[in-house]
């Protein structure tokens, strides 16, 4: 089959579909994570919280953080044209991505006083923190192409559609993390 | 995307890491210290959501028309 290029405006009104796309796709994602707040919510109140480290939780916040911070940068590098930024960029996200998995499965998991099995609250951590940790998974796969194939040199200043939405894919993971934090590790008193 | 423009933006990204940063660490002492103060908890995670979508993940863009954009 012929490759077709097609040209820059086609391209760009092709993009306004694609965002719009995207964001429906993260609205409707994030009912998923909006019911799993609810239903935290409604078994633990606002007095009540899982034992669970507040450290790791603080480093692990952070971590995420950052990634975003350096995702931004890998972004707006490759709009300037930096491809070198860019892929750097890329992958310091890619690896604070990993670096999060390891603190919430490697670490939070192995070190929570309860497995899921406990009971209902306990139950609930886990899948929050499991769903949540599956999106962080596939943004870090979507990342690693991103990166390979950025190293192709298949992106552009002015066609680099699938950076963007990796970009505010990997954001909106962060925001969903925003709201998980206080609610599993900050807010009331440690079930013991 | 010249150069002005992207040291702009990278200054807008430092601001925002800057500020979620310092945010998480109050919410973090906040929860440590007064632990049934949950309201002031949201409140600090909507205002970092807010920061997130309209810098980060470029909310404006989506209204933005063809034209305007890049």
């Amino acid at each position: 089959m012929a490759s077709q290029i097609i040209s820059l405006a086609e391209y760009r009104r092709r993009v306004v579909t694609n965002r719009l796309g995207l964001w429906l796709f993260i609205i409707s994602d994030s009912f998923l994570f909006g019911g799993l707040l609810v239903a935290r919510f409604y078994l633990l109140g606002t007095h009540q919280r899982p034992d669970v480290s507040h450290v790791v939780g603080l480093v692990v916040t952070s971590v995420l953080l950052l990634s975003s911070f350096f995702m931004n940068r890998a972004e707006i590098a490759l709009q300037a044209g930096d491809q070198k930024s860019f892929l750097r960029g890329t992958l310091i996200t890619l690896a604070l991505g990993t670096l999060f998995l390891v603190g919430v499965v490697g670490v939070e998991w192995q070190i929570a006083p309860y497995g899921p099995s406990h009971d209902a609250a306990w139950s609930l951590f886990y899948t929050m923190t499991g769903f949540h940790a599956l999106h962080v998974l596939s943004g870090v796969i979507f990342l690693a192409i991103i990166y390979r194939n950025g190293r192709k040199g298949l992106y552009s200043p002015d066609r680099h559609w699938p950076v963007e939405a990796a970009a505010v894919y990997w954001h909106f993971v962060d925001v969903v993390w925003i709201f998980f934090y206080p609610a599993l590790y900050l807010m009331g008193h440690a079930i013991v | 995307m010249d150069e002005n423009k992207k040291s702009e933006a990278f200054q807008i990204g430092l601001s925002v890491i800057t500020l979620l940063i310092v945010f998480t660490v109050g919410e973090y002492l906040l929860g440590v210290i007064a632990v049934d103060w949950w309201m002031p908890l949201i409140a600090i995670g909507l205002f970092k959501a807010f920061f997130i979508i309209r810098d980060y993940m470029h909310l404006p863009r989506l209204f933005a028309a063809e034209e305007e954009i890049h």
